[in-house]
């Protein structure tokens, strides 16, 4: 046969090039054609945070992820994906996993995260700092759950769970007939973002009478952060700080357009960018601002610096100092008014001043008003939370999580950090109040304690609202958000306004002492191929060879069957 | 999923072939060149069945899920063709009627194999996802090959000027039901919602009846006279 067809072939050729033509280009672009890639489900995945600050790396140091899939169930898990759910997750399986050199770690989040028990919400926020706090070698992934994810997990579950008390026999079985799952990135390797630039925002009002007026500076960051970039939506940390600064810009600016209310104090605010990285963008903006100008509000007479971190929520307000202030300062007098306003307002439980030291050794800094801190300007922070290390500040828990429906404060309590609006609302007029008693100096012309200077309606809810609904629209995470991205932009057009002289400022580390690096490939599209083990391919090679015997021996004594066909019809054909 | 899953989903498919013109005698006929004639046929008659459906019938739109039952009987009325290729391609080799039938079935089917199953395993079963459809796929060229054998011998049997007139319908009936093959399948399918197995074990079963008839027919039709 071969012969026949060799010659066939090489006359063939010989005669005709068109024929030569049309046999061989397809014959090569069948044999150079690319796998293609028909997966059994594709999903996209978040990936963790990778950054380095100060020359220190954090987060997962790796993109790329092609092994197959095991749950931490499994006995062996080296150079495997582990995938694990949120509600199984602790940090002992993760460590278990990471320790015996898993390829890649996967967990999968539920799609509705307020369904959640309180204690697991609450248990992955303390962890997600514990991820984040030592670099990790191989891929960590979030996923979105969904009816297929789903079904992969709980098959992989039962490929890897009930292998230790079988016979092999049944382990061979168990092998060919279960699936596993190869999980594929398509992306690249992440590599170190150069030149990227985060982005902060500065606007003014002018005071009147005279000059050398004292300034007095807001200061809320916007971006958000969480284990994962692309889940950080940062609804309470920071959108609800950036949404109270909209509402006092809106606010002065309308009593600073009038003659007889226009005060005697500049009012400059300061929507910082890459707060979460040690507050990049106040940084910069200091150095900027007292270093390298003539003339700067921030260079002389500023009054105080207060800064608005994690206000959505809570029934309680702190005041986080670095140094506490004198009396007879504009500090003392802001903190007085505070705790004045505070206690006239019947829902409040507590209103207490934090003192914490500038911790120059520590990596990161507490709170933003330590950057102001070490500038030696008077500043402090305003926030719910006691303390600068719940985790709250700095999850993907921290989401919106009010269904459209149910919005404006009667939503479902959620599980973890959320934003009440009823409550941000009164937490801006309190602020609001305090900060025009000082600018005003009521208390010294002798206003009794709870007059009110703002009315509730002044003090908007729908508005408040629609600027948060706004911000945990998108994740906002410093790496995401780029000069060109619409949460500036529009940040920009809001305090342009109500405000003077809004300025950008722009941060770009350092090209050869870099103080931040973000790195890219974040957001990857994964997909799970159905696979078999090899021996299943051994196993269905040895079938097939059975098969094709059997074949060539019923081919082979075909005339048997001839035969007794015949004897059949034989008595039939003798009959015609 | 790898070469080798390949390997095995092109042995499955391929060996049958290469037994039966091993075991049949074809290469001592010196056929080769014949079988390749006769899938040259096998294309130039696709090429014109496609022509035709492409000109004649318009894609069906209707809604999903449901069954253009009419649309789909005139399809496969196209499938006569077919007939008249094998008769053609028979009608060309002079030789006893076995010869005939068997060159004529092996290069129409083996031409199928090639043009419609090799690119699909080639491409399909070197991927990473496993699917059992390349195996099943590798089994449904086995089949076609008994499918093509008979319906060149029901063809044959046709064609003949001294059939027997008490031959004439049941040949009918056998060659009116290999055209319709595809089309009775599909309507299995789509009545009975088979799954991929019991579709593939009901085509086993299915043709394994027509050819098992043919067969009959067959040698009571050679050894009568």
């Amino acid at each position: 046969m071969f012969e026949e067809a060799s010659e066939v072939f090489d006359n063939m050729f010989k005669s005709s090039f068109p024929l030569t033509f049309i046999v061989f280009i397809p014959a090569v672009l069948i044999l150079v054609s690319p796998l293609p890639a028909e997966a059994a489900h594709e999903f996209t995945v978040y990936r963790m945070q990778q950054y380095d600050l100060q020359g220190q790396p954090y987060g997962t140091r790796n993109a790329i992820l092609n092994t197959e899939a095991r749950t931490v169930e499994a006995e062996v898990l080296s150079r495997r994906c582990v995938i694990m759910r949120l509600a199984d997750f602790s940090y002992e399986k993760y460590q278990k996993a990471l320790r015996q050199s898993a390829g890649a770690v996967v967990i999968i989040l539920p799609k509705n995260m307020s369904a959640m028990p309180q204690d697991i919400v609450q248990q992955f926020m303390e962890l997600e700092p514990e991820l984040l706090a030592t670099e990790t070698i191989v891929p960590v992934y979030f996923a979105m759950e969904d009816e297929e994810l789903l079904s992969i997990y709980t098959q992989t579950l039962t490929s890897s769970s009930s292998q230790g008390s079988l016979s092999a026999a049944e382990v061979l079985l168990h092998t060919a007939t279960a699936n596993g799952f190869q999980m594929v990135t398509s992306g690249a390797q992440s590599k170190a973002v150069s030149d990227w630039a985060i982005t902060s925002l500065e606007g003014r009002l002018a005071g009147v009478g005279g000059e050398d007026l004292p300034t007095i500076v807001v200061v809320a960051h916007y971006d958000s952060f969480g284990v994962a970039p692309w889940l950080s939506y940062g609804a309470d940390s920071n959108a609800s700080g950036v949404s109270m600064l909209l509402e006092l810009a809106r606010l002065f600016s309308k009593l600073y357009t009038y003659k007889r209310t226009h005060a005697g104090y500049n009012l400059l605010f300061f929507v910082s960018g890459g707060g979460k990285f040690n507050y990049q963008g106040t940084k910069r903006w200091l150095e900027e601002n007292l270093d390298h100008t003539d003339s700067s509000l921030l260079q002389d007479n500023v009054a105080f610096v207060l800064c608005l971190d994690t206000l959505g929520n809570g029934d309680s307000l702190h005041l986080h100092v670095s140094k506490p202030p004198k009396e007879g300062t504009p500090q003392f007098s802001l903190l007085k008014e505070l705790e004045m306003v505070s206690t006239s307002e019947t829902s409040y439980t507590s209103f207490s001043m934090v003192h914490k030291k500038i911790n120059l050794a520590d990596d990161m800094l507490a709170w933003e008003h330590e950057r102001f801190g070490i500038r030696r300007l008077p500043a402090f922070t305003l926030s719910h939370l006691p303390s600068h290390r719940l985790a709250q500040r700095s999850s993907i828990m921290d989401v919106r999580s009010v269904s459209p429906s149910s919005r404006h404060g009667a939503g479902e309590p959620t599980a973890g950090p959320h934003v009440d609006v009823k409550k941000l609302s009164r937490n801006t007029k309190v602020v609001a109040e305090a900060l025009a008693r000082v600018i005003y100096n009521l208390t010294e012309k002798g206003a009794p304690g709870d007059l009110q200077i703002f009315t509730e309606q002044m003090v908007q809810e729908e508005q408040l609202s629609a600027v948060v609904d706004w911000l945990t629209a998108q994740p906002r995470a410093a790496q995401l958000v780029d000069k060109d991205s619409s949460v500036v932009s529009t940040l920009e057009y809001h305090l342009g306004r109500y405000l003077k002289d809004v300025k950008r400022h722009y941060v770009k580390a350092d090209k050869r002492d870099p103080e931040f690096v973000f790195y890219d490939q974040l957001k990857q599209t994964m997909n799970a191929y159905r696979v078999k083990p090899a021996i299943f391919d051994l196993l269905l090679a040895v079938c097939i060879a059975a098969y094709l015997g059997a074949m060539y021996l019923a081919i082979q004594n075909f005339g048997f069957l001839y035969g007794v066909v015949r004897k059949i019809t034989q008595p039939k054909a003798k009959a015609h | 999923m790898t070469l080798f899953h390949f390997g095995n989903c092109f042995a499955l498919a391929y060996f049958p072939y290469f037994i039966t013109y091993k075991c049949s005698g074809l290469s001592e006929y010196n056929a080769f060149w014949r079988c390749v004639q006769a899938g040259a046929t096998y294309l130039f008659v696709q090429l014109c069945k496609m022509l035709f459906l492409a000109t004649f019938f318009p894609t069906w739109e209707g809604g999903a899920g449901v069954y253009d039952f009419v649309g789909e009987f005139m399809k496969a009325t196209v499938d006569l063709a077919d007939l008249l290729g094998l008769h053609l391609v028979m009608s060309r080799n002079a030789g006893k009627g076995e010869y005939k039938i068997m060159v004529a079935a092996m290069g129409w089917a083996t031409a199928e194999l090639v043009m419609s199953r090799c690119l699909p395993l080639w491409v399909g079963a070197r991927g990473i996802e496993f699917d059992w459809k390349y195996i099943q796929m590798s089994f449904d060229s086995n089949i076609s090959l008994v499918h093509y054998i008979a319906m060149a011998a029901v063809v044959w049997m046709f064609t003949r000027y001294d059939l027997p007139k008490s031959f004439r319908l049941p040949v009918t009936v056998l060659l009116a039901l290999c055209v319709y093959k595809a089309f009775l399948m599909e309507l299995f399918v789509h009545l009975f919602l088979l799954g991929s197995w019991t579709v593939l074990l009901v085509k086993a079963v299915l043709t394994g009846t027509i050819s098992l008839c043919s067969l009959f027919l067959f040698v009571t039709l050679v050894h009568s006279n």
